[in-house]
């Protein structure tokens, strides 16, 4: 949310940016300003130190001249010994305590030279003894025996003095009489002054000093607790290389410096002491890491002021992008009318409002255009579909009459086929085409000859499950000359059902675009009761065809055709016959054939025959007393609603309609003589008899009803 | 379609005849010579069953066979039963009155349970002589 606006991420940038320029450049000067400050320490520190190591080495020089001054007077006025020890001790108050002591004779019996010993008392007052007359003789200590070989003065090691509770160091000096060193000047000196000098150094803040004496013991130190005890032994192999005037430690030996120190050392003249300043690292750096620091605060601040002054400028830069980008949603969704903030300056924000503006009209512009040019092709694409329409409605009559015209011709649908297609693939540059099946149905026999142009193929229902006949097919109407189209014969059994479909069928879809498909079809039909009339074959696969489409456009027409066969129609049908009863019995079965042929109910079937036996078994029997040939002739004429039936007999005159009604008992086997039943049940099962004599002999005209709906039975 | 006849003897006193197919003036001979010769096999008293389940045509040529078969049946005290007419056949059998009604069965079932009924009563009628 915070870092979503460019303003925001700009001054974000800004300050990271110029924060890290700050700080890589800070780093750099940081460190040529570390080594610039190292190396003015340097030189101030080896300065300083050569400024002490020069003081301390003055107040030696004193003592070494004023201790060689009394060695050469005392040489040839040995008596004047003391008094000479006491002007000097008086003089010089950096001598604690001077003697001159002297050889003592070879002869151990003869007395033994005046050794005078003068020192300063705490109070200053001088005291003075003979050192010769001390019970432990001086002439074999280790400093006497040390001093005699200090020809040009030396400086001895320094010694803390109990009887004077104070830290001294020797400096000695021979008195020689005739090049022969006859004994010594030793003179005490007091090490406070040393001390004093260090602490009055001009020293950096936590630098301290300190001198070694030539053994590396510190003869004096910033911290007393370290005087006396022995120099570090990486500051002594420090000062003993070639690079001792100024060097690094890691670890000072004073414990109160932190961190690595810098050593700056001077070796004193007259002396083999050195003098040295120790500075920690922390502290040569404190100031430029201070002022570095205060530069980093305030560049950051400088810095956060420079990200907000960035952040305001460029969101009150941006703020006009932001309605830009918000109409520009606008635009995005459709919307073209909205309000523009008028621009400000001409710059850059300015001219791309201004740009917007503009383009928002022009597109508004292009927009109508396209609209108007979007209704101009869909209305130019819709004559030509109605174009394409019109040629293809025109082929297709171009087709119907084509066939209609050939068909006397062609006698055969294959031969049909051949000569549309011969026809159709004549001048057909548009390369259209049609499929076609094409039947020849035998109405007297229910034999259908089927030939294909490429079409679907039909379903024959009412034979138990619906068939799919899949039967080689030709190419479609109009593109191949040679096509052939070979013949599929089958026949139709009474009440089956050929049904023939367009693929508008099969390729009916929905909205998730599935076809119906064949299988579906079969399904559909499937559910049609055999008894049905041949409409709900159809209403059927329609009405699943719609459910199933629901109401997704369909691109093609959907078209079925069923044909059903109900049985050859009866014709008029006459027959001459001998009176004979094969001949009659050849006769019924002939008319009972054609009867069932032409889908005549079973039980007037059953009736008729009854009835006609009967009429003619008794004419054949009763017709002819004298055994003489004679002719009957049947003639069975189909009527609408019945079947009527003519029987000429040339035997004698006989009117069934006057015979008398047999007495029926209820039990044929009452009767003597069984007679009348046949001509009686004649007279019943006939819906209407009549009866005529001419000159052909007996004329008997029947009529047989066909039963009512509900009167059929099975 | 021709006739088809076929006998039987469900009891030594009781026969059973299928005549199926079409019995009309070209055929009922065929019947009367088979009657002519089942019949006298049959003792006094006896019972011939006529199945007309196959039967599905039947002309006045029929129907007297089927009255000589009964005449014979009765003159020796015997009884002719008729199973299981077709409606063809029926609708003749009731337009000529036939038969009594009584006397055809439209199944077996209903035919056993006469015949029972008429062991009983001959039966019964032993024991009253």
């Amino acid at each position: 949310m915070v870092l979503r606006s460019i303003a925001s991420r700009t001054a974000w940038w800004v300050l990271v940016g110029s924060t890290l320029v700050l700080g890589a450049i800070g780093g750099l000067l940081l460190a040529l300003t570390r080594a610039q400050i190292l190396q003015h320490t340097h030189h101030e520190a080896a300065a300083l130190a050569a400024n002490a190591g020069s003081q301390i080495q003055a107040r030696v020089d004193r003592v070494a001249v004023s201790a060689q001054m009394l060695a050469a007077i005392i040489a040839s006025r040995q008596d004047d010994a003391e008094p000479l020890l006491r002007d000097t001790l008086a003089a010089n108050l950096d001598i604690d305590g001077l003697a001159a002591v002297f050889r003592p004779p070879l002869d151990p019996a003869a007395p033994r030279p005046h050794s005078p010993f003068v020192n300063r008392l705490d109070n200053g007052a001088l005291s003075s003894r003979d050192l010769s007359q001390d019970a432990n003789p001086y002439w074999n200590n280790n400093w006497f025996l040390g001093g005699l070989g200090c020809t040009g003065g030396c400086w001895q090691r320094p010694f803390f003095s109990q009887s004077r509770h104070r830290q001294l160091v020797n400096y000695s000096t021979t008195i020689e009489r005739n090049g022969h060193p006859i004994g010594i000047i030793n003179a005490d000196v007091t090490l406070n002054w040393l001390h004093r000098i260090l602490g009055s150094l001009d020293k950096p803040p936590g630098a301290y000093t300190f001198v070694l004496d030539s053994d590396g013991n510190y003869l004096a130190h910033d911290n007393p607790e370290l005087v006396g005890q022995r120099g570090g032994t990486a500051l002594l192999d420090a000062l003993a290389s070639d690079h001792a005037e100024s060097m690094r430690l890691p670890v000072a030996q004073n414990p109160r410096a932190r961190g690595p120190v810098w050593v700056y050392s001077a070796p004193i003249q007259g002396t083999r002491w050195r003098l040295g300043l120790v500075v920690p690292e922390y502290q040569i750096y404190a100031s430029v890491r201070h002022i570095f620091l205060l530069s980093l605060a305030l560049g950051l601040l400088a810095m956060l002021g420079v990200a907000l002054i960035t952040l305001l400028t460029i969101r009150r830069t941006m703020a006009p992008l932001g309605v830009l980008a918000d109409r520009a949603e606008h635009v995005a969704r459709g919307e073209l009318d909205f309000e523009l903030p008028a621009a400000r300056r001409p710059d850059e924000v300015g001219r791309l409002t201004e740009s917007f503006d503009q383009m928002r009209r022009e597109l508004a512009l292009h927009l109508e255009d396209l609209a108007r040019v979007a209704r101009e092709k869909q209305r130019l694409a819709s004559e030509l579909e109605i174009a394409h329409q019109i040629q293809a409605a025109l082929f297709m009559a171009q087709t119907i009459t084509l066939a209609k015209a050939l068909a006397p011709r062609a006698q055969t649908p294959q031969n049909l086929l051949r000569l549309l297609n011969l026809e159709l693939c004549r001048g057909n540059d548009s390369c259209m085409f049609v499929t076609l099946l094409c039947g020849l149905l035998n109405t007297g026999s229910g034999n259908l000859v089927l030939a294909s142009a490429g079409h679907e193929p039909p379903i024959l229902c009412g034979r138990g499950a619906p068939l799919v006949l899949e039967f080689p097919t030709g190419a479609v109407l109009g593109l191949y000359e040679n096509s052939d189209y070979p013949e599929h014969v089958l026949r139709l059994g009474r009440g089956e059902t050929l049904l023939m479909y367009t693929d508008g069928i099969t390729e009916a879809s929905d909205h998730d675009e599935r076809m119906y498909g064949i299988e579906r079809t079969v399904e559909s039909l499937a559910q049609v009761p055999p008894t049905a009339a041949t409409a709900a074959y159809i209403e059927r696969l329609l009405g699943d065809v719609d459910r199933f489409v629901a109401d997704a456009p369909q691109a093609d027409d959907i078209t079925l055709l069923a044909l059903s066969w109900h049985g050859s129609v009866l014709k008029t049908t006459e027959m001459t016959l001998d009176n004979r009863l094969p001949d009659v019995f050849a006769a019924l079965d002939r008319c009972e054939q054609l009867l069932q042929d032409a889908g005549t109910p079973v039980a007037l079937c059953g009736d008729m025959r009854l009835v006609l036996e009967e009429l003619m078994v008794n004419t054949v029997e009763y017709g002819y007393p004298d055994g003489q040939p004679g002719q009957i002739r049947l003639r069975l004429q189909p009527l609408a609603d019945a079947v009527a039936v003519e029987l000429i007999d040339d035997g004698v005159a006989f009117d069934p309609l006057q015979s008398a009604d047999p007495v029926l008992t209820g039990d044929l086997a009452d009767r003597e003589r069984v007679g009348g039943l046949g001509i009686h049940l004649a007279r019943t099962m006939t819906d209407e008899m009549r009866y005529t004599r001419d000159a052909q002999g007996n004329h008997l005209l029947l009529r047989f009803a066909y039963p009512t709906q509900d009167g059929s039975s099975p | 379609m021709t006739l088809s006849l076929h006998s039987e003897f469900s009891a030594p006193d009781r026969a059973v005849v299928h005549v199926g197919g079409r019995l009309d003036a070209m055929t009922f001979g065929e019947l009367d010579e088979a009657m002519l010769a089942l019949l006298p096999q049959l003792p006094d008293g006896g019972t011939v069953v006529i199945d007309l389940t196959g039967l599905t045509y039947i002309s006045s040529a029929g129907l007297r066979s089927f009255a000589k078969v009964r005449k014979t049946m009765r003159a020796h005290g015997g009884h002719t039963l008729l199973l299981n007419p077709q409606p063809q056949v029926r609708k003749v059998f009731d337009i000529v009155k036939a038969v009594p009604v009584n006397e055809v069965f439209t199944s077996t079932q209903e035919l056993d349970a006469y015949l029972d009924r008429m062991q009983r009563q001959i039966t019964e009628g032993d024991d009253e002589a």
